[in-house]
């Protein structure tokens, strides 16, 4: 029996060094260590042992199991490491090629700009309010201190819908329909599109603006300055040149517009600057009392100040762009780079 | 407004560059757009003397000169005829640039060598046109650079004015406002009329019939002029400014209104019947030619200077042809007046005439000029025209009025601009801008305007001076002392930037199309002629027939968007609008305005690639973008029905988006009648959403459901079923059976071909078991998953394969 053990082991030892796949090594441990395997064979010749060989016998049976099991794991691992290296070794890729993309949209330049303005307001207490496209002149004119006939309407060539009804030509309405809504104080600020007649390559007949207005006790010119200095080194960058200069609208007095040092020549005078080393990009001013009078505020207890910026020059000015009318043509090609 | 240095420094002493005058000027809010310098680095082009004028040897119409420059003699070829040895001459030397950046260099002509050019007036830019070479006065120094011996180096500064600031249509204007900045008086031009015997009231009268249009009118009566050119300092003046030059009197008229901003006009005394004024409104229907030669139509509202008989001039807009100063012109009356600005505006606008005398009258002349400019325009003309004043002036004043006077509070003024001005900085702002003050209550001025600044009307007015002249930037930066806010963004504002992130992340790009657009797309989208959305707001003034009627659909600039694109050959398009539309509503003033959410899918299905598929967009690609929209908002129940689809829609491949019965959307294919009428030749799919009803509609989420800790299980079951079940009734056959333990029902095969009858299909479900307390046995939901194939089967006749 012992000798039987002995040279199946040997046997089964031997042609484990001889198979070459995966699927022979299986087929040998169930030649040898299957349920109907040479080992259970021999095992059915332990009833005719002595009661002392029994236990010496079953003890070879153990072993000569658990080291065939053990050579069989071994040879096993050892054919699936090499297998892996294998794998490994030929399994290459061009990893130049493109990837597999999904479409990704982008948003449009204006919305960018917008969305990022309106964030550094929010950041400040400005709440986004909103008004008509289409407006009565009353808010749009009358109300902001532009009477028919005055000669400051010729500033804004106005599309009309009858006598009463227009385009609005700023986002200034806003401020009067906010106004005549909430009491004091107010905060907002209301991007949105306005409209004038006139179309060339600097002027589109439809384009953006964001107002703002703040209207609180003891809010004063030195405020305005503060809040938009902090606007312009947020999104400018900190440390940009602000100069406010005396201008005129007749919704605000005393009036400034606000320039910022040349973004492409930094002050030093280039073609977009006109050589003047300065960009006006907002209009602001303490809000007229004349205005005040219109949504019944009493002038005399609060004071605000507005103010408004184009978005387009902006983003023309962020991203280098040089020709109004690519906002609206909506070429893909030039949408897709933002 | 044009302004120049050398003119400006007339009437105000300053010692400022060009430069720094024009960044005062600017920081006054008197804005220099443009500054040209006249004769500016023109330095090396010098006064010089012909010695010689010689033939050239070798060509017939050109001359060889010996040209002294003060300093050596240089040859000189020069192709003009009209100098001689003698002649002092503009020489431009090696290195110079003339204007058109025209260098001059070291040449040889025929064979000669020159050194420099001698110049014309147009080659220098002193003319449009000249004729040779220009001719020096005798006197002046070789060697010196022309423009400064000539006094013609100046700078020309282009003001944009702001349409409050009529006082500085002038230079006496802007040198006021330069006066007040530097704490300096204006020297105003001294003016001695030379009057003769006769008085005027013997010759002329005048007579205002509408004071309110006119509050003022002076006149005075030159004889005798001698009609002519005016001399060279009077021409070169104007074109500085820009004014053409015309004849002596014009011009003086026109040199006053610039010197001065007053608009004045010269009649030919002799058209003026009877030697009456008359200030009088248009008959209704009257016709009058005006200078410029155009026949008029005139309304009652338009004011008219007549004569005994006629119109002679139309107030403060332009003189009449019938009463023109002309060659034969003799005598003169010249009239200096002041008109309603509004009453100036209407008519000007109305005739589409706008002239710079009615530009100053719209915007608020100076009553208090009219004398002074008369007379210095008197005493101009009949120097320059050799003409003799009649003695004394009318001057007719109705509308006389005390001038302004304005309580300012120091308080105030500080309050407004965050600043501590003291009662003597401010009082100096205002004696340098020639307020004149009273001392009022305690705290207070009484400011005294003078009828020049025709803007300041109240305290806040005066406030802008004092901030103006003491400077901008002269007020502290600070922070505003006020109630703090909820600084959240509206509920609006989030979902719209989350919306469109959500399309951008489902491959949708962003576009922006105008507003206004064609009225022939309503037809090109095939709306029926009832169609709600053909209701349009029409503009009255529209820059085009294509702007010319507010949207009502997004729809029209989406298509004609990809078109254009498909013109780039961009086939493949995925692309979003977020806008209003513009809906008329009812009796109401102003329309709706919804806000609509749009895209179009068109081209293929993936980015091109060498392992991308090659599909091309189809409807559940729409609907998906649609889907994913929705879910992220959690609507309440949501269901895409068949129903009132729009005719822009491929009938069988669109549907509406209704959340209960109210529809808030649809999508859908481009019907193909529609894609051809935009030039598409390829598939297109829209989709629109009204974002105000997502708005409304939209939920957050209440509660979540715990995931389970247990198995799942699934059982899928194929069936054949009519064409017309839709798969939404099976899925909503399975939800109606409420059972706990289903999870998830969702088709994962659909399948119509050679092995199904025709107007079958096979639809293959996956029912998707779990319970959250243990794992289900085999049993269970065998009997669970009995109960739907039961439901299916009874409910839509399925064959169960």
């Amino acid at each position: 029996m012992k000798e039987k053990l002995e040279a199946m082991k040997a046997q089964a030892l031997a042609e484990l060094a001889t198979v070459g796949t995966e699927k022979e090594v299986q087929d040998l441990r169930v030649k040898y260590l299957g349920k109907k395997g040479e080992l259970t064979g021999l095992m059915k010749g332990m009833g005719s042992l002595s009661p002392e060989e029994r236990p010496l016998i079953g003890q070879l049976v153990n072993s000569v199991k658990d080291t065939l099991e053990e050579k069989v794991e071994a040879a096993l691992a050892a054919m699936r490491d090499s297998d892996k290296q294998e794998r490994l070794r030929i399994e290459r890729l061009d990893i130049s090629l493109p990837g597999r993309r999904k479409a990704i949209g982008t948003l449009h330049p204006l919305t960018i700009v917008i969305q990022e303005i309106s964030e550094i307001f929010s950041s400040l207490g400005f709440q986004t309010a909103e008004g008509p496209e289409i407006e009565l002149d009353y808010y749009n004119f009358e109300a902001l201190n532009l009477p028919k006939d005055h000669p400051a309407r010729d500033m804004q060539d106005t599309f009309y819908v009858s006598e009463n009804v227009l385009l609005r030509t700023h986002t200034s309405p806003v401020q009067i329909r906010t106004m005549l809504k909430h009491a004091p104080p107010v905060r907002i600020i209301a991007p949105g599109k306005v409209y004038r007649r006139d179309s060339d390559v600097t002027h589109s007949p439809m384009f953006h603006q964001i107002e703002g207005l703040m209207v609180d006790k003891n809010i004063n010119f030195g405020d305005l300055k503060g809040i938009l200095t902090i606007f312009i080194n947020q999104y400018f960058g900190s440390g940009t040149s602000v100069r406010f200069r005396p201008s005129f609208f007749p919704f605000t007095e005393p009036s400034a517009e606000v320039d910022i040092a040349c973004v492409i020549c930094k002050g030093k005078g280039c073609r977009v600057c006109k050589n003047t080393g300065w960009l006006e990009i907002l209009g602001s001013g303490m809000v007229d009392p004349e205005v005040f009078r219109h949504v019944k505020y009493d002038s005399e207890s609060v004071t605000g100040f507005a103010f408004g910026m184009g978005i387009e020059r902006i983003a023309m000015l962020k991203y280098g762009i040089n020709d109004l009318r690519l906002f609206y043509e909506n070429d893909l090609r030039f949408l897709s780079q933002f | 407004m044009i302004a120049t240095y050398n003119w400006l420094k007339e009437y105000v002493d300053f010692d400022l560059s060009p430069q720094d005058l024009a960044d005062l000027l600017t920081m006054l809010g008197l804005e220099v757009e443009g500054m040209t310098s006249l004769g500016g680095g023109m330095d090396d082009v010098v006064v010089a003397l012909i010695e010689e004028r010689n033939q050239h040897p070798n060509a017939d119409r050109l001359s060889l000169c010996r040209v002294n420059n003060g300093r050596e003699v240089l040859e000189i070829v020069c192709g003009a005829t009209n100098m001689k040895a003698g002649d002092r001459v503009a020489l431009a030397q090696i290195g110079a640039v003339l204007p058109g950046d025209f260098k001059i260099k070291r040449s040889k002509i025929r064979g000669v060598e020159s050194f420099g050019m001698l110049c014309s007036e147009k080659e220098l830019g002193l003319a449009e046109e000249s004729e040779g070479i220009m001719i020096l006065p005798p006197d002046l120094q070789l060697g010196s650079p022309v423009f400064e011996a000539l006094g013609l180096k100046d700078t020309i500064f282009e003001i944009g004015l702001t349409p409050n600031r009529a006082d500085c249509l002038s230079v006496i204007g802007i040198a006021r406002e330069i006066a007040a900045k530097l704490g300096k008086r204006v020297n105003y031009p001294k003016v001695a009329v030379g009057e003769g015997n006769q008085p005027i009231t013997e010759i002329a009268s005048v007579t205002i019939e509408d004071p309110h249009g006119c509050p003022r009118y002076a006149a005075r009566y030159i004889s005798g002029c001698k009609i002519g050119s005016s001399p060279e300092w009077l021409v070169s003046r104007l074109k500085a400014v820009g004014v053409r030059s015309i004849n002596n009197v014009v011009d003086v008229t026109n040199y006053v209104m610039m010197e001065f901003g007053h608009p004045l006009h010269a009649f030919d005394y002799h058209f003026l019947q009877g030697g009456k004024i008359v200030v009088r409104k248009a008959g209704e229907g009257e016709l009058f030619k005006t200078l410029d030669g155009q026949e008029r139509l005139l309304k009652g509202t338009d004011l008219t200077i007549r004569d005994g008989e006629r119109a002679v001039a139309l107030a403060g807009v332009m003189g009449g042809q019938n009463s023109e100063i002309s060659d034969a012109t003799t005598d003169v009356l010249l009239e200096s007046a002041c008109f309603e600005p509004m009453t100036i505006r209407r008519t000007a606008r109305r005739l589409g005439l706008h002239s710079e005398s009615s530009h100053r009258f719209e915007r608020g002349a100076d009553i208090g000029t009219v004398p002074k400019a008369l007379d210095r325009a008197a005493a101009l003309i009949a120097e320059l025209s050799g003409g003799v004043m009649a003695r004394g002036s009318i001057d007719v004043y109705p509308g006389k009025k005390k001038p302004k006077q304005i309580p300012v509070r120091l308080a105030r003024v500080n309050q407004i601009l965050g600043t501590n001005l003291t009662a003597e900085a401010i009082r100096d702002i205002f004696h340098n801008l020639e307020f004149v003050l009273d001392p009022g209550e305690a705290g207070e001025f009484l400011v005294s305007v003078p009828s020049f600044r025709v803007d300041i009307e109240r305290e806040i007015d005066l406030i802008e001076e004092v901030a103006r002249l003491n400077g901008f930037e002269n007020i502290p930066v600070t922070m505003p002392r006020a109630r703090t806010f909820s600084d959240r963004p509206t509920r609006s504002q989030l979902l719209a930037q989350s919306l469109k992130q959500l399309l951008v992340a489902n491959g949708l790009s962003e576009v922006i199309t105008y507003s206004f657009i064609a009225p022939a797309l309503y037809d090109r989208i095939g709306l029926a002629s009832d169609d709600p959305r053909r209701a349009v707001v029409n503009l009255l003034n529209p820059l085009s027939d294509d702007q010319s009627v507010m949207r009502t659909s997004l729809l029209p600039g989406l298509l004609e968007t990809a078109s254009r694109n498909i013109g780039y050959r961009i086939l493949d398009q995925r692309i979003f609008e977020m806008g209003r539309v513009f809906l008329k509503d009812g009796s109401e003033e102003l329309p709706a305005e919804p806000t609509y959410i749009a895209g179009i899918l068109t081209g293929a299905r993936e980015l091109e690639g060498w392992n991308q598929g090659k599909d091309c967009v189809d409807f559940y690609d729409m609907k998906g973008v649609v889907e994913n929209i929705l879910a992220s908002l959690n609507i309440a129940k949501l269901s895409y029905e068949s129903r009132d689809l729009d005719s822009f829609y491929h009938p069988g491949k669109a549907c509406s988006v209704c959340s209960g019965s109210d529809i808030i959307g649809s999508l859908g294919e481009i019907h193909p009648d529609v894609q051809e009428a935009f030039g598409i030749e390829q598939r297109v799919y829209y989709f629109e959403l009204n974002f105000d009803k997502l708005l409304h509609l939209c939920r957050d989420i209440a509660t979540i459901t715990p995931p389970s800790r247990f198995p799942d299980t699934f059982r899928d079951t194929a069936m054949l079923l009519d064409d017309e079940v839709p798969a939404a009734a099976v899925l909503g056959a399975i939800k109606g059976l409420k059972i706990g333990e289903i999870e998830d029902a969702a088709i994962f095969d659909l399948y119509k071909g050679a092995s199904i009858p025709a107007g079958k299909k096979s639809l293959a479900v996956r029912v998707r078991y779990r319970s959250l307390e243990r794992t289900l046995t085999d049993d269970e939901v065998n009997r669970l998953h009995q109960r739907v194939v039961d439901t299916l089967t009874s409910k839509y006749s399925a064959e169960i394969r």
